[in-house]
């Protein structure tokens, strides 16, 4: 099943479009530094940024911390939203189930193949930017500062950017979920898109309340921005560990609500 | 809410169990829904165990705890908007923000407080010598050698151990009570309440809770008087008790980094060189006047503990940038005496008239005892 | 369940599926029985396409029971819906793969579809529907009829034992039409049943073994063609003086229509004996059998899509 659903959406142009726009926006922040030798100042732009024009090898994370915020959220949210919803409108749906597909199993392939889709956007995402941090800029390959003013060895960078990379993906399975969800509500790929967006943005908001304060560690946004923590030194895991344990409730309560409706929803598209 | 013991809601749940196979999944989705965000407000309600330790003991023990090695994660979250000038921005964000701060603690002398900031963070590495402060995103380390005594409030004095130390230090034994028991980083804490005695006080309580176990002050909340909620509230959310080891606290500068040495603090330096002598009176508003070792004899300090009084002339220059933050404050109360701010319990007033402010008075006392003050200061006395 | 439903391929007892207060299927026994070819008619809205997809568990009955294949739907989906191939309200595929990309995907999506044998397999059924050599033009650039074809190769590559159709002619040309006829007879012939949902009263007279009738969610008629159209008892005599009929035959006719004339009796040699006899001109005889359109219109009633004012 999880194979079928990449052979599905990795053979779609679509799929390849979304990471193409993705990796736009990093190409074009990088290409503009390096023309206009201008970096953000200190506490203002996104993550690792100001450190990029030091250091090319970098550039990988400021990257993922250029698209984070918005552009990975929205690609996941169309293709996860697209997952059920999709076949529905297209009526492959009823194809598949009288196959039969397995309600449960195609819901479970759906959002595995969706995360396949995250880890290999992201992957891609630091690949180019590593390639355009080490053409662009003086890159110091074989050492980084982290952020705390210790030296890392190009070992421990390279193993701190994997697991910032894996944190990245793993932050995108809230939004996958949600997506997921609305995706077996509505027979509107559009429709289960704008929701998780809606739920992402709602989030977004009520983290710069006081106000909300006290649901904020429950927000599905709140711990995006941790993977930093990575790179202080010691490495600073109550975030991070806050953060995966956050996304694995939100994907468990999501999948099993998923599946409380889909397991016996009438399939009439 | 189910399964909070509403036995309607129950009987709801087993019907439709009962019922159809969507029914059934959704119960079970909310029971999953229900027991998650039960958890944390059950862990929360946990009752923690009082001890029976008096007030005096426990403020022994905060005090006698800067020893104890450990290590942590503290937030501090500060309730006072202050107005924003170009020397005092930092200090402005501190009281007004949320701090988010880690700690290694091997002793006074040698003690690290990184200030984390979402894109990058500020250290301060204290050895025996001086301090290096690190500034990750201006790439930036700088070597103090100042031997201590004043200086602008920092990050780590916002640490619930540095300020509880600080604000429990000159309490008089009447003004210490106690206030119960709770759970703060996960340890059991004694609260320990100071209520400052002076008359001019603009600081209602002081709560402290102390770690049972080690007397390491674990939260402190000073509350204002008539404030709905605590001025400055800082706690650790995680603590660990050992020796984090010497490699975590020292500090050698990258070696792409710029590095440069400190020049002690710009602000408080500059105004010992540009503030004229005044001749204080030796007690303001009942409070009365003492000295600390590194401040410039220019600044007028009064009072004690949790109550104080800060007085400065005011160089023309500073002067004109103070009034013109304060005039843009749409609080500030202007009157015969000059503007006058408060922030929670931190009254500010600029005295003097004809636009231009000759003293700043500030410190945690009532406004009338800020007027009160300034009718008392040479200059003033006729306003 | 009762030895009855082993002997049957389809069996539903009540079943019932009810949208708020509307009945859109309301109690229907379909009685589908191995060898049949059998023709599910029924306007549009009668609840021919809800039934279609509670049979295959894509709909889940309000009430009732439904047995495929000797096994309750849908607990036994995953071990009957592969021995079902199922054409339901039109193909669909994913437009940017080709139709062989199309339905090795599909088969791979489900169990039974070994994939050892899945490229010999599609290529079998994709020559079956002719569509041997369409190559690797992707579905998006696929005519309708095309589809179809595409939609009936999914159906058959598991080699069902029981074929699903809801309206298969749909966009076929008559050509088309009669290839996809003579290719449900071939099938059927090897052994397979074959449930076939149409609004199309020729289409299912011309294929059908078995009838059954809905109407407004009731299934009003279920019947072995053959009894539906056996003939009458009465002999249809074709005339050009049809007055000098009912004077020779005094009494035993039962209408006259132009120069048909309906004659009780069901020996035409008896009939022709009489009026040869009598000298009148006999063009035509045949005995009378009702057409499936008679016997739908008598059992059903006015079309669904009629709103009429109350």
């Amino acid at each position: 099943m999880i194979a079928v659903e990449l052979r599905k959406l990795f053979r779609r142009p679509r799929t390849w479009a979304t990471i193409g726009v993705l990796n736009a926006l990093p190409i074009v922040v990088a290409v503009l530094l390096a023309v206009t030798d201008l970096a953000p100042r200190p506490g203002q732009g996104p993550a690792f940024l100001s450190a990029v024009l030091t250091n090319g090898a970098l550039f990988p994370l400021a990257a993922l911390g250029i698209v984070l915020p918005l552009f990975l959220p929205i690609a996941v949210a169309v293709v996860a939203g697209d997952s059920v919803a999709g076949e529905a409108q297209a009526g492959t749906l009823r194809y598949l189930l009288a196959r039969p597909a397995g309600r449960t199993r195609l819901l479970v392939g759906k959002l595995v193949a969706v995360l396949v889709f995250v880890l290999v956007t992201v992957l891609i995402v630091a690949a180019v930017g590593f390639l355009l941090g080490t053409t662009l800029f003086q890159a110091q390959p074989l050492a980084g500062t982290s952020v705390s003013g210790t030296t890392l060895t190009a070992g421990q960078l390279a193993g701190r950017t994997a697991l910032a990379i894996g944190y990245v993906v793993v932050s995108m399975c809230g939004v996958a979920a949600f997506a997921l969800f609305f995706s077996t509500l509505t027979d509107s790929p559009l429709g289960a898109t704008l929701g998780a967006l809606a739920v992402l943005i709602a989030s977004s908001l009520l983290l710069t309340l006081d106000a909300a304060a006290p649901i904020a560690p429950y927000l599905p946004t709140r711990y995006w921005l941790a993977f930093v923590d990575l790179f202080r030194d010691p490495i600073l895991w109550r975030d991070v560990s806050r953060g995966l344990g956050l996304q694995g409730v939100y994907v468990g309560v999501l999948l099993a609500a998923s599946w409380a409706n889909f397991a016996t929803k009438d399939v009439k598209s | 809410m189910w399964p909070g013991g509403d036995p309607d809601g129950f009987r709801t749940v087993v019907r439709m169990a009962q019922g159809s196979g969507a029914a059934r999944r959704w119960a079970l989705v909310t029971g999953l829904v229900a027991v998650l965000v039960a958890l944390p407000v059950v862990i929360g309600a946990w009752p923690a165990p009082d001890a029976d330790r008096s007030a005096a003991e426990l403020r022994a023990a905060a005090l006698s705890s800067t020893d104890v090695d450990f290590s942590g994660y503290a937030e501090s979250a500060g309730g006072l908007a202050l107005p924003a000038t170009d020397q005092l921005g930092s200090v402005a964000d501190l009281f007004s923000s949320r701090t988010r701060m880690r700690v290694w603690w091997r002793g006074p002398a040698d003690n690290r407080v990184d200030v984390l900031t979402p894109a990058g963070e500020t250290d301060v590495h204290q050895d025996t010598d001086g301090r290096w402060t690190w500034d990750f995103e201006a790439d930036r380390a700088v070597r103090d050698v100042s031997a201590g005594g004043l200086a602008l409030p920092a990050a780590g004095d916002l640490l619930p151990t540095t300020l509880a130390r600080r604000l429990l230090s000159e309490a008089r034994p009447a003004e210490l009570s106690r206030a119960g028991a709770d759970r703060v980083a996960g340890r059991d804490a004694l609260a320990l309440r100071v209520v400052p005695a002076d008359a001019a006080a603009s600081v209602a309580r002081v709560d402290v809770w102390v770690d049972a176990g080690s007397g390491l002050p674990l939260q402190v909340q000073v509350w204002g008087k008539g404030a709905g909620r605590p001025a400055v509230d800082t706690r650790f959310l995680d603590v660990a008790l050992g020796d984090p080891g010497a490699a975590v606290t020292a500090f050698a500068p990258p070696a792409d980094a710029r590095v440069r040495a400190g020049s002690g603090d710009d602000v408080l330096d500059e105004a010992g060189r540009r503030l004229s002598s005044v001749s204080f009176p030796g007690t303001l508003a009942g409070l009365p006047r003492r000295t600390v070792a590194g401040a410039p004899p220019a600044v007028g300090l009064y009072g004690r503990g949790v109550t104080l009084l800060a007085v400065v002339p005011l160089p023309y220059g500073v002067a004109v940038d103070l009034s013109r933050a304060a005039a843009a404050d749409p609080d500030a109360v202007r009157d015969q005496l000059g503007v006058r701010l408060t922030a929670g319990p931190l009254g500010i007033l600029l005295a003097g008239d004809s636009g231009v402010p000759a003293y700043l008075l500030t410190g945690t006392v009532t406004t009338d005892a800020l007027a009160q003050a300034a009718r008392a200061l040479p200059g003033l006395a006729a306003a | 369940m009762t030895a009855a439903t082993g002997a049957t391929v389809i069996a539903t007892r009540g079943l019932t599926k009810t949208y708020g207060r509307v009945h859109a299927v309301d109690g229907i026994d379909l009685d589908v029985r191995p060898g049949d070819v059998y023709g599910f008619l029924g306007a549009n809205g009668s609840g021919k396409t809800t039934t279609v997809r509670m049979l295959l568990g894509l709909v889940l009955p309000t009430r009732g029971e439904v047995h495929v294949l000797g096994q309750r739907m849908p607990r036994a989906g995953r071990r009957v819906l592969p021995r079902v191939g199922a054409l339901i309200e039109g193909p669909a595929f994913y437009g940017h793969l080709s139709g062989r990309e199309n339905l090795s995907l599909l088969d791979a999506s489900g169990p039974g579809g070994v994939r050892r044998t899945r490229r010999s397999r599609v290529d079998t059924v994709l020559e079956q529907v002719g569509l041997a050599g369409v190559g690797r033009r992707p579905v998006r650039a696929y005519s309708l009829g095309m589809r179809q074809r595409l939609g009936l190769a999914g159906a058959l590559l598991r080699r069902p034992e029981l074929l699903v159709l809801d309206e298969p002619t749909n966009g076929l040309d008559p050509q088309g039409i009669a290839e996809m006829r003579a290719l449900l007879l071939d099938l059927h012939r090897d052994g397979t049943t074959v449930f076939l949902s149409s609004h199309l009263l020729a289409e299912v007279e011309q294929m059908a073994t078995r009838v059954g009738v809905l109407d407004r969610g009731r299934l009003v008629l279920q019947e072995q063609l053959s009894v539906l159209t056996a003939p009458t008892g009465a002999t249809v005599v074709t005339t050009p003086q049809p007055e000098r009929v009912t004077a020779t035959l005094d009494g035993r006719v039962r209408a006259v229509d132009g120069q048909r004339v309906v004659v009780r009796g069901d020996d035409p040699a008896e009939v022709n004996a009489r009026l040869v006899a009598a000298g009148v001109p006999v063009t035509g005889l045949a005995l009378e059998r009702p057409t499936l359109e008679e016997v739908v219109l008598a059992a059903a009633g006015t079309s669904t899509d009629r709103v009429e004012a109350p």
